[in-house]
């Protein structure tokens, strides 16, 4: 809530950082390039943005800070009195209006800026206009300074004020320095207050949170009261005062008996006279403390005797609010915080007193009548003697017994885990999964069930009536393979016996060979000259040849051959007799005639080895073979030692110069 | 434990081998080699790859339909274990699976019986017109068995008196 946590105020920048804040914001977010070959009604526009744009940006930030800043008139007046005691109420006001009228300032000059800016008519012009623009704004701001170091400061301590809620119970700790306020604070809440043997160890207020049939309280620890005049008080005392003026608490006036606290009871009892006026219409409470140093009881007369008198202006209050009749119990109670007897009856009574008197403001009010009118118990009335318990059926009864039984017995079973550990432990024995098994023969537990056979899941097949549908399924079959005898009978006539299996694959061998051969003759035919028949190199058509072919087929050759041969030149007898009968005259034409129809001139023959051709020097045939044989002698052990003869090749030079010198044109000479 | 079927091949996946590919409509893909599990991986359809049993028997190379399939049906529940009905399944499995392959056999056999037939036809005709390349017409009349004649090295003749010697 706003009313007490002033934690969400904005931080107040100091008065340089403000201008840098906006002014490198004013850089950052509008555009920075301008030239001055630019229109001037672009030139004029990005000046008077910027100018726009910082005003915009202070007048922000200013209103955020005026904003968040409370206006002490709005607030709960406690926290009004209390900022007020703290900070000067008026200085305060003052801070924060002069942070409008900069606002104000600077709003008006960025106006008059931004209509001056609207008739410059060069850059020059427009940017020293805004120059001094921003220059303005900003020396506004750094008179200012001084404010926003102020409110920086205030807001910096507003943030650690204590979160009073000044509407809900609340318990208020009053009395002189140093009676026992903060350790009896320390003793109910769990805030952890400062305890020390000084005064003023506590500067400011303290909250505490305590519970109390099941309801919150606040116990506020408030530093110590002098008893001065008003005006002489200072500010630590003044927040007490203000806390005791504007919350509506119980209050638990501290009263030191010892006197330890260096003020005797008669001091003590003049303070609670003088601040008495602000205890009106709070359930007041006073506590004695420091009974283990004093008791209450071995006071002196005139110490008792003022005691008295403070509880009976106690008393008064009492009656004035709940008009229950007392016996002051309630009103003076004594304790130790020390040795802690008694604080919590000092507690419970604080609170029940608060408690009762809120509620009886509460019931005075309107509102509580609404909320009454919503309550209502009924209760039926008896209209006889008759006893009528409540009615629970048979059923339920039963099962609950025999819950009672499962329990019971659920207790005393064995478990698996007690079985374990009886056989070995855990790594030992394993348990049998299979013992629970319900199957329709109990010796089928431990069988091992087949998962997969050949292949196939077992579990697929699985079928009561199996047997049943593979006798169906026989039959089936035995019918279907009578059905493929038959067919099959019908088949066989078409088989081709062993023979003619020889003949086929002979006609297919032959068949091949002659698609390779005319294969082959097909590739080479551009390469090949074609030669005529009579220069057959392969000796392909002999007569030998013919021979075996034709008697691989079954036919006799020896007429083919005969045939072919007839074809050939006859015998030189045979042929010259029919050729000297008729011409006997002319004999060199006869000759000439013989020699050109005889057949030998066509192919030359050699000469047999031995013969002798005049010319050469031998004396007859023998002479000469024998000179050859010693010719051959002399390069017969050369040639079968493989050594270098006359007709090998012989390089004379192995690295003739001009190919293994020389640069080349192009490239490299790696390679030569 | 359970034999699975490879999604591309359909060939039966043993426990440790292959892969299963879990695509994110919780449809599983299972796989009994990488060589399937590349060839989805391209999305080839196993209806258009030679090789496969999907292709197979789309294109009925296969036996497609029979009453020995209908023995083997997944059953999403567990059926309590039985002993004599355990047994017998055991033994109608093995009897079953010799009365399938069986059937796939005759299949085979009767979709490739047409082209023996028709092979053998060749055959015969070839042999009727194509036997006078191994075996002389002439031969043939006084031998009509189609036994084919045994080769005879023929003699060389004499090239000596051939020759003119001057």
């Amino acid at each position: 809530m706003v009313q007490y946590n002033f934690k969400k105020i904005t931080v107040v920048p100091t008065g340089k950082e403000f201008i840098d804040i906006i002014l490198s914001r004013t850089q950052r977010r509008t555009p920075t390039q301008v030239h001055k070959g630019y229109a001037i009604s672009r030139l004029r526009q990005f000046y008077m943005r910027k100018v726009k744009f910082t005003q915009q940006n202070f007048h922000e930030k200013l209103s955020t800070i005026i904003d968040d800043f409370p206006r002490l008139d709005d607030i709960h007046p406690f926290y009004g009195d209390l900022l007020h005691v703290l900070y000067n109420k008026d200085h305060y006001k003052l801070a924060l209006g002069q942070i409008n009228t900069a606002r104000n300032l600077i709003g008006k000059i960025a106006k008059d800026y931004v209509r001056l800016l609207k008739y410059g008519d060069s850059l020059y012009r427009c940017k020293s206009l805004k120059v001094a623009a921003l220059g303005r704004m900003c020396t506004v701001i750094k008179r200012v300074t001084p404010s926003l170091a102020y409110l920086e400061q205030i807001r910096q301590h507003m943030a650690r004020l204590p979160s009073i809620d000044p509407n809900s119970r609340t318990v208020l700790i009053c009395g002189y320095p140093n009676v026992g306020k903060s350790s009896f604070m320390n003793k109910i809440t769990r805030a952890e207050v400062d305890v020390q043997p000084y005064a003023f160890t506590t500067k400011s207020l303290f909250v505490g949170h305590t519970d109390y049939k099941y309801l919150r309280y606040q116990v506020i620890d408030t530093p110590g009261i002098l008893d001065r005049p008003f005006e002489d008080r200072n500010i630590i005392e003044m927040c007490s005062i203000t806390a005791l003026a504007h919350l509506r608490a119980a209050v638990l006036f501290f009263l030191d008996i010892s006197g330890s606290c260096g003020y005797s009871i008669a001091q003590q009892a003049a303070l609670f006279d003088s601040i008495k006026s602000l205890f009106m219409n709070k359930p007041l409470i006073i506590v004695c403390n420091k009974t283990d140093l004093q008791a209450l009881e071995g006071l002196s007369e005139d110490d008792m005797k003022l005691v008295m008198e403070m509880k009976s202006e106690a008393m008064k209050t009492l009656v004035g609010q709940g008009g229950e009749a007392t016996d002051g119990s309630n009103v003076l109670l004594t304790m130790s915080t020390l040795t802690e007897e008694g604080v919590i009856a000092v507690k419970n009574a604080a609170c029940e007193r608060l408690l009762d008197q809120r509620v009886e403001q509460k019931m005075k009010s309107k509102k509580l009548n609404d909320c009454l009118n919503r309550f209502h118990v009924a209760m039926p009335k008896p209209r006889d003697q008759k006893e009528r318990p409540a009615c629970i059926p048979q059923s339920v009864l039963e099962a609950k017994a025999k819950q009672a039984e499962v329990d019971a017995e659920k207790e005393k079973r064995k478990l698996e885990r007690d079985l374990e550990n009886e056989n070995g432990g855990a790594g030992v024995y394993s348990a049998s999964l299979k013992k629970r098994y319900i199957l329709a023969h109990d010796e089928w537990k431990e069988d091992i069930i087949p998962e997969i056979l050949d292949g196939h899941n077992v579990a697929d097949f699985l079928d009561p009536d199996i047997l049943m549908r593979l006798e169906e399924l026989e039959r089936e079959e035995g019918v279907l393979q009578g059905l493929e005898e038959d067919d099959d009978f019908e088949m066989d006539g078409a088989e081709l016996t062993p023979e003619e299996q020889a003949a086929l694959t002979e006609i297919r061998k032959k068949k091949s060979l002659l698609i390779q051969q005319h294969r082959i003759k097909k590739s080479t035919a551009e390469s090949r000259p074609t030669v005529p028949r009579k220069f057959d190199k392969d000796k392909k058509f002999t007569s030998e040849r013919m021979g075996r072919q034709l008697s691989s087929l079954g036919l006799d050759p020896s007429m083919a051959i005969d045939r072919a041969r007839s074809k050939s030149r006859g015998r030189k007898r045979e042929r010259s007799t029919d050729g000297v009968e008729f011409m006997d005259v002319d004999g060199d034409k006869q000759n000439k005639k013989m020699r050109l129809k005889s057949r030998s001139r066509s192919r030359s023959m050699s000469r047999p080895p031995g013969e002798v051709v005049p010319g050469e020097g031998f004396k007859d045939s023998a002479q000469k073979k024998k000179a050859i044989k010693i010719a051959k002698s002399s390069s017969k052990n050369r040639n079968k030692e493989a050594r270098r003869g006359e007709a090998d090749r012989v390089i004379p030079t192995l690295k003739p110069k001009h190919l293994f010198s020389g640069k080349r044109s192009t490239g490299k000479t790696d390679r030569r | 434990m359970r034999l699975e079927k490879c999604w591309f091949c359909s060939s039966t996946v043993y426990p440790g081998h292959g892969i299963q590919y879990v695509r994110n409509d919780a449809k599983i893909f299972r796989f009994c080699r990488s060589k399937c599990h590349k060839n989805f991986k391209m999305k080839r359809n196993p209806r258009k790859v030679k090789w496969t049993k999907a292709y197979r028997r789309l294109h009925r190379k296969d036996m497609t339909q029979d009453s020995t399939f209908e023995f083997e049906r997944k059953r999403n529940r567990p059926e309590r274990y039985d002993r004599n009905v355990t047994e017998n399944t055991l033994k109608a499995i093995k009897k079953i699976d010799k009365v399938r392959v069986d059937r796939e056999a005759r299949h085979i056999a009767k979709r490739l019986k047409p082209k023996k037939a028709q092979l053998q036809r060749e055959a015969a005709r070839e042999l009727e017109q194509s036997i006078s390349m191994v075996k002389a017409p002439g031969a043939l009349l006084r031998d009509p068995s189609l036994t084919l004649p045994i080769k005879v090295k023929v003699s060389k003749p004499e090239t000596v008196e051939n020759r003119m010697e001057e």
